[in-house]
């Protein structure tokens, strides 16, 4: 019996965009940039903060020297665990883990009864949330809206709140300030069960975005403080525009990324040593004919791919984009642009996928967008998983035993393989005849029934929100609104 | 001033593309020895007169039964005879496709005995107008290399022959390179001394091919007597061949990828030998459709994402032995173009160009390959594209990553209007049926969805477009072969 020796294996496909090299000379970049050109601050008490350790502060710009940034990247942690607040979920932030999820606040949203166009109302919040847990490739919530029919400074905390109550899935919350942060905070730990069980495993993570490029307003520093003060892990990504905020040339684009999501890593570890932050965001260009930031654009999915490949280069998490369309409706185009965004980000590895069912741009979420993507992941994921070569699958035996021409139908490995073997929820593998026979539906035709029936039949987790839980957010959201009809009225006089 | 100083980054190393890679060497080793301990303890059996001659002259075990066992160092003896390169060149001579490693071209096919009737919404049985339209569409889509037949002629005056009305379809109509289908070795003749007639013989054939012969086997290692007689006369003649073992997992393979890689490599070598038996250093390029069934049909399935997965890995293990590839690409089950038709060729088409399969073929077909359509190549055209964008990864340099352009334009800054975005947003993919604009503007001009604007760009095509007209003289040659043909064979 002989052994064998010396043996490396794939235990996934391998893709990569830019060489050790490459991802170097963009790393030399973002320290050239933070260094000389620097970033806009508008937070006095950030920006005095980043004095003390030694940055340069002239008005709202500051400029960074390396060993900040070196030192930020020293404290980032590895891993992040994120658990459900009902404890049967736990899902880890660390290099290479993949989730695949649905992107935040889109004004309009695709009505899966009547296929229109119309706002986004507060029950789509809690219908998204409990498509996401019914959906096996979908693996963090977000709205894929925003309520307009609440309040409208406390449309992310209804949000929150309807989602939390019907998914054990991670959210990835996003609020307008401080104030609404801490709102969805409370939210959390009530979901917690109490703040130190937070404290042992937070239960969601926050989403924040700076403004391309180079610039930090306000809010988008001051909700990255309240994250790194209470321990909660936070995505701080821009939306760079190719041609538009950043260069059109990707590496430059790059830079641009990398050094805009630094800034509040600096920040989050000055604060709170070893807090979790997210780097990434949606990477694509400016469509020069009609003037829009292509979700669709396959130089999307390849700017997405290239920045995983730089936060696993500097050990910070990734906030990739893909399963987007810049189609109005559910057509061959979606699923073209989707399926080639899905694919690359499955293949690069990044942490968080974001904006799957994102139609127009981002200004429409879709279910049936994100219905759909998830056939799409699961088809990413056979290939992307790659191929398990041991004695038992090369098969020599049972080849040799079959002989030229032989049938495999029955045999007791064909039962075991085949039962392995992924199987399509929406795409038709059926003739011709039957396919005629049964109505000659189409993808989309199937699509719509299956997103239908998991809004009539499937319930989710809210039956097991205990009652007084229930009480407590209804009290958050009670206390909220006071505060904004308070506010309001300050205003006023 | 600023001294001039020598300036050099050193010891720099770029992808100079994207890299995808699902095996390792190691992996790919293990399989190849399965492969070669299949050839040694059971072989392949086949019929065919000329070929157990061959191996019966050879160093190969031939049992009563026609199993033929093969020892590895013939299996490596022929390996080495295959060569590294080869090119197709279309009949005017200007359009070629080059088949050396990680070179990829993709093309139209194959044989669909229907195609998607435009008009009705319905199938029905395809034409020698069908393969015709086919072409010219081929011709005219920047980002298909190479033409295969869309559909059967399948009203031939003699159905022995459409094989050869195929090819006139195609080559009156596409000026790049072909690959064809052949009934039988006859068929393959015929196509071939038409094909010697616009190159002006034999050798000149040799030298610079005008199509690669598509020859696709069923039965696992038990390759017909069809096959055989197509792959001996392909191979004496210099005419690229294109093997392609077909296999359905769980059915004719084993289910486990990695024993259907083996089986199929196993069936490559096989055919290996044999052409290097009849005559050693004839192009050959390896091939292969290895899928889960399709449900209520005994085909493989053309959209599953295990064809996706082994054809990827098939070309990895086909170029670590220095030898060609083909693969099935934007095809599908779907029977309509729709999210599924789109879905599945985007994925096929990705793991094939990333792997750096040779001939990409297949593209256009519908229904498991049972039927054609037009508006799928066109879609598929634009994949192409947009995968090709990301196949071709990002280049690093001082004037890309424009370190100067953004401490000018600064924090808060717009790089719209700057000449940097001008010189650069050229190298984007720029879609063509793909639509971006903005609600508005959509639903202001009809709010039409892809297929909408899909259709009228066929007809476009096929009103506009007119490919170099074929010498009327060459034309009646050929003629001449086929009508030669239609009537011996009835």
């Amino acid at each position: 019996m002989s052994t064998r020796t010396n043996q490396t294996v794939n235990q996934t496909a391998q893709f990569s965009i830019l060489s050790q090299d490459q991802k170097q000379r963009i790393f030399e970049g973002m320290i050239e940039t933070l260094r000389n050109t620097g970033v806009h601050l508008h937070h006095e008490q950030a920006r005095e903060l980043l004095k003390e350790h030694g940055a340069l502060v002239d008005g709202v710009s500051v400029k960074i020297p390396q060993n900040l940034i070196l030192d930020a990247l020293a404290t980032v942690p590895p891993v992040t665990v994120v658990q459900s607040w009902d404890g049967t979920r736990k899902t880890l932030i660390e290099k290479n883990q993949v989730l695949f999820g649905p992107g935040p606040t889109p004004p309009n949203f695709t009505d899966p009864h009547t296929l229109e166009r119309r706002k986004y109302v507060r029950t789509d919040a809690a219908m998204v949330a409990r498509i996401c847990q019914a959906l096996p490739n979908i693996g963090f919530v977000q709205s894929l809206g925003t309520i307009s029919d609440v309040t409208v400074s406390l449309a992310d905390v209804y949000e929150f709140a309807e989602m939390v109550q019907n998914t054990t899935k991670p959210i990835l919350s996003w609020a307008f300030s401080r104030n609404t942060c801490s709102d969805i905070h409370q939210i959390a730990i009530a979901m917690a069960g109490g703040e130190d069980a937070f404290k042992q495993c937070p239960n969601y993570v926050f989403y924040g975005e700076p403004i391309s490029p180079l610039l930090s307003d306000f809010h988008a520093m001051d909700k990255a403080m309240y994250c790194a003060e209470n321990g909660i892990p936070q995505v701080y990504t821009p939306c760079c525009i190719g041609g538009g905020t950043v260069p059109a040339t990707h590496a430059g684009q790059l830079v641009c990324a990398l050094s805009e999501s630094m800034l509040g890593v600096v920040v989050a570890q000055l604060i709170n040593p070893g807090t979790c932050v997210i780097m990434g965001g949606v990477q694509s260009i400016m469509d020069m004919q009609y003037s829009v930031y292509a979700y669709g654009a396959p130089e999307l999915g390849l700017l997405s791919a290239a920045l995983t490949e730089m936060a696993k280069f500097v050990g910070l998490p990734m906030f990739s984009t893909a399963g987007c369309t810049d189609t109005k409706i559910l057509d061959p185009q979606g699923a073209i642009e989707a399926a080639t965004s899905v694919h690359s980000a499955m293949l690069s590895g990044a942490n968080f996928i974001h904006d799957v069912g994102y139609f127009e741009s981002g200004m429409t979420g879709s279910v049936l967008q994100l219905v759909m993507a998830d056939e799409q992941i699961g088809m990413s994921h056979v290939v992307a998983r790659g191929i398990d070569i041991n004695d038992e699958t090369l098969a020599v035996e049972e080849i040799c035993n079959a002989g030229p021409g032989g049938n495999y139908s029955d045999t007791d490995h064909t039962k075991k393989f085949a039962a392995s073997l992924w199987q399509p929820t929406l795409m038709d593998r059926s003739s011709y005849e039957d396919w005629a026979a049964q109505g000659r539906k189409t993808m989309k035709d199937r699509i719509i029934e299956k997103t239908r029936d998991i809004i009539a039949n499937f319930e989710g987790p809210i039956s097991k929100v205990p009652e007084d839980t229930k009480k407590k957010i209804a009290d958050i959201l009670q206390a909220a609104e006071a505060r904004e009809a308070e506010n309001a009225g300050a205003k006023s006089k | 001033m600023l001294e001039k100083t020598m300036l050099i980054k050193m010891n720099q190393q770029a992808y100079g593309t994207t890299r995808f890679q699902i095996l390792t060497g190691d992996q790919i080793e293990q399989i190849y020895f399965a492969a070669l301990d299949v050839l040694e303890i059971s072989g392949a059996r086949i019929s065919h007169p000329e070929a157990l001659e061959l191996f019966t002259n050879s160093d190969a075990v031939v049992s009563e039964d026609n199993r033929v066992r093969i020892p590895t160092a013939m299996v490596e003896q022929a390996l080495g005879s295959c060569p590294s390169k080869s090119t197709l060149t279309g009949r005017n001579g200007k359009r070629s496709v080059k088949l050396q490693k990680n070179e990829v071209a993709f093309g139209s096919g194959a044989d669909a005995g229907f195609v998607y009737d435009r008009k009705s919404g319905e199938r029905r049985e395809s034409s020698f107008a069908d393969v015709e339209a086919a072409a010219k569409i081929v011709d005219y889509l920047p980002r298909l290399d190479f033409c295969m037949s869309h559909g059967r002629v399948s009203n031939a005056p003699n159905p022995k022959t459409y094989d050869r009305h195929q090819f006139l379809a195609m080559i009156k109509n596409c000026t790049k390179p072909l690959v064809v289908t052949s009934i039988d070795g006859d068929g393959l003749r015929d196509q071939w001394e038409m094909a010697c007639l616009l190159r002006g013989g034999e050798k000149e054939f040799r030298l610079n091919p005008l199509f690669a012969t598509f020859i696709r086997s069923d039965s696992p290692l038990m390759s017909s007597n069809d096959t055989v007689d197509k792959l001996l006369f392909a191979t004496e003649k210099g005419i690229p061949a294109v093997y392609t073992p077909c296999a359905v997992l769980g059915v004719t393979a084993p289910a486990s990828i990695a024993g259907v890689l083996v089986q199929t490599l196993a069936d490559a070598l096989f055919t290996v030998v044999l052409c290097c038996l009849k005559k050693p250093g004839s192009p050959l390029l390896l091939g292969g459709i290895q899928s889960v069934m399709a449900q209520a049909k005994e085909t493989p399935s053309y959209g599953s994402p295990e064809l996706h997965l082994t054809s990827a890995a098939m070309t990895e293990i086909y170029k670590w032995l220095g030898l060609l590839s083909s693969s099935a690409g934007g095809c599908t089950d779907a029977k309509v173009v729709d999210e599924q038709a789109a879905s599945e060729s985007v994925m096929s088409i990705y793991n094939n160009l990333m792997a750096g399969t040779n001939l990409i073929h297949q593209i256009g077909c519908l229904d498991g390959g049972l039927t054609g359509s037009l508006a799928s190549l066109v879609m598929c055209d634009e994949i192409i594209g947009m995968v090709k964008q990301i196949a071709k990864g990002i280049q690093v340099t001082d004037e890309t990553l424009a370190l100067d352009i953004l401490k000018e334009v600064g924090p808060g800054g717009e790089f719209l209007s700057h000449d940097h975005t001008y010189d650069h947003w050229k190298e984007w993919f720029r879609p063509t049926i793909i639509d971006r604009s903005n609600y508005e503007v959509w639903s202001d001009s009809g709010s039409k969805t892809y297929n909408d604007r899909l259709e009228p760009e066929v007809d476009r095509i096929l009103e506009s477009h007119a490919p170099e007209p074929l010498d009327e003289n060459i034309v009646q040659e050929m003629k001449k072969i086929i009508n030669l043909a239609d009537k011996k064979e009835v």
